[in-house]
């Protein structure tokens, strides 16, 4: 299943600055003070916005800080096993994104676990592009199905949970409002991509993505790919028919090496993006960061290779 | 439309990827054959192959350090072909063995810098690369190292070719004319090591055994003079590996958008080379099987 070989590992995230920074999202909300509630994101953005439905009453643990692990690399161990295996709530992926932790869950069959699929609980088909949390209406529907496990589990808070998803839709507003202003303003806007880490976030700024989409399956897998679409990504670039190289920060090979070099001798503005929650970033705050930094290139032609340090509060 | 254009579809020489994958492969190609002759002459195929395997090693050393693959094959490659030679164990069910368990770790080491590589260096794709090749992403700055590395390893041959034939054929008789085995034997062990750091560049790994061994194997299947045997597999090598780079090159248009690998196309062709190989045996008198394919 060619699904199950997606995505290599990502790696420079594996920062001691992610690493303290998500040790604080754990330890802001662990302890004692979970009420004896573990819930567990797979990916560290799904654990983000656990922690923000569930407060004070779940001790919240991102396995995954990245994510994009190649399943013959990826070994879960003894500990992790252990930890989402006793937990109360897990979140995770899906669309081949994680196969490793559906398969721990059903190896530890626990009748009152709540588990939130994404994939199934947007009803998408198996290959649908794995890096759903770019789409504007997947973390919404995660978040509702956030709070109704915590209301299951813990039925007295219950009204805590919902006023909580209402204060997450909220915040996204913003988001909303630019991504709708950055589509009234650069419609159609043609950008070239390495992968298909942002497109769902593209497309719902209107954009249209140039490059070959068998190539930027090639790249996310790893394949060898077909030199008719290097061709076509190279005269994007050099040719300027493109306003925005769309760069995935976390997965790059001598190729998109030389995507990035070419664009910038073209002059094309890079806009770098990432598969898991960079340092200091709420969910909200990335993606807004992350919109923000296309605006900045298709209006301004300047390039935002990395994510500064975040803002951090939603 | 021109007919030509039937086979060789238009843009095809002047992709970029396609430039450097034709240049590179006939370079692997041919000092593959070249070197593969003597090496199934003197019976060491199998060390060919392990050789590869344990290049693999420096091939993924080079993603995890960032430097040229190429420099990682080739360092590795010679090391090892060098401690084959200098091991110089002369039992061949010892020396398969040797060279078994060589293989192993070899191979084993690739796995944790792969690992390693994938973890922290960043890279995507490395396995694939490194074990099965992936021509169509050699960058194009790796011509004129692989050129001279060809050059290099032709001229290797070429030096000690008549001491090199003789000692392939017979050790003993090359010893008793007062040839000097052991230096020969070094010379084609590092001929060997550059043949098999190309090959791996190319095709991989794991299958650069068979740009070494199969257009040499299908040659030696019927051609009586060993010049004849190395032009047939210089022929046959190159043709399975331009006709390999264009037929993945096609298939673009015949799979659901994508193409096949090329590694498969060319290790397809000279499986069907070392076929037909052994057809023109059977019937010499028919010489229109003796074409390669």
């Amino acid at each position: 299943m060619i699904q199950s070989i997606i995505c290599n590992m990502p790696r420079r995230l594996l920062s001691p600055a992610l690493v303290l920074s998500v040790a604080a999202l754990i330890s802001g909300c662990a302890g004692p003070a979970g009420g004896g509630l573990t819930a567990i994101g797979i990916e560290s953005q799904y654990a983000d916005v656990l922690s923000q439905i569930a407060g004070p009453y779940a001790g919240v643990r991102a396995i995954e800080t990245n994510p994009n692990t190649d399943p013959h690399e990826f070994e879960a161990t003894p500990s992790v096993a252990r930890a989402i295996a006793s937990a109360s709530l897990v979140v995770e992926n899906g669309l081949g994104y994680d196969p490793w932790a559906g398969r721990i869950l059903a190896a530890a069959p626990n009748a009152r676990r709540q588990v939130i699929n994404v994939q199934r609980l947007l009803g998408l088909p198996v290959t649908a592009n794995p890096h759903v949390w770019y789409n504007p209406r997947t973390m919404p529907a995660v978040a509702s199905a956030v709070a109704a496990a915590l209301s299951r589990l813990r039925p007295a808070h219950s009204a805590y949970f919902q006023a909580q998803v209402r204060r997450f839709d909220a915040s996204l507003e913003p988001w909303r409002r630019a991504l709708a202003a950055f589509k009234r303003r650069h419609a159609g806007t043609p950008v070239a991509v390495t992968e298909p880490v942002a497109d769902e976030l593209l497309e719902a700024a209107g954009c249209t993505i140039l490059t070959p989409y068998s190539l930027q399956i090639a790249i996310m897998n790893g394949l060898d790919p077909a030199p008719q679409d290097v061709a076509a990504e190279e005269a994007l670039l050099r040719e300027h028919r493109v306003k925005v190289l769309v760069y995935n920060r976390q997965v790059t090979n001598p190729l998109t090496t030389s995507f990035l070099e070419l664009a910038r001798r073209s002059g094309i503005p890079v806009v770098g993006v990432y598969e898991t929650l960079p340092a200091g970033y709420h969910y909200q705050s990335w993606m807004q960061a992350e919109l923000a930094a296309l605006e900045h290139a298709v209006s301004r032609g300047a390039s935002t290779e990395t994510l500064g340090p975040g803002a951090g509060h939603p | 439309m021109y007919p030509l254009e039937l086979i060789v579809p238009p843009g095809f020489l002047a992709n970029e990827p396609v430039r450097t994958a034709l240049i590179v492969g006939a370079g692997a190609a041919i000092v593959s054959a070249v070197v593969g002759v003597f090496t199934v002459m003197r019976g060491q195929s199998f060390a060919g192959h392990a050789l590869a395997d344990v290049s693999s090693a420096g091939g993924s050393a080079a993603f995890l350090l960032g430097i040229s693959p190429l420099l990682g094959f080739l360092g590795v490659a010679a090391l090892a072909a060098g401690a084959m030679e200098w091991a110089d164990v002369r039992d061949a069910r010892e020396r398969d063995l040797v060279t078994g368990v060589m293989l192993g770790v070899g191979l084993g080491v690739t796995a944790l810098l792969l690992y390693l590589g994938t973890i922290q260096g960043s890279t995507s794709g490395a396995a694939i690369a490194v074990l099965f090749g992936s021509m169509f992403t050699i960058p194009a700055s790796i011509v004129p190292l692989a050129i001279g590395v060809a050059g290099v390893a032709l001229v290797a041959i070429a030096v000690i070719y008549r001491p090199l034939l003789l000692s392939s054929l017979s050790a003993d008789l090359a010893q008793a004319r007062g040839a000097r085995v052991r230096r020969t034997g070094l010379v084609h062990a590092l001929a060997l090591a550059l043949a098999v750091s190309l090959a791996a560049m190319t095709v991989g790994a794991i299958l650069s055994t068979a740009l070494l061994i199969g257009p040499a194997a299908a040659a030696l299947r019927f051609a009586d003079r060993p010049g004849r045997a190395l032009a047939w597999a210089v022929a046959i090598g190159w043709a399975a590996t331009w006709g390999g780079i264009l037929l993945a090159y096609d298939s673009f248009y015949w799979t659901p958008g994508h193409g096949w690998p090329v590694s498969f196309f060319i290790v397809a062709l000279i499986f069907i080379a070392y076929l037909l190989a052994g057809l023109a045996r059977w019937r010499p008198r028919q010489p229109a099987l003796r074409r390669p394919a």
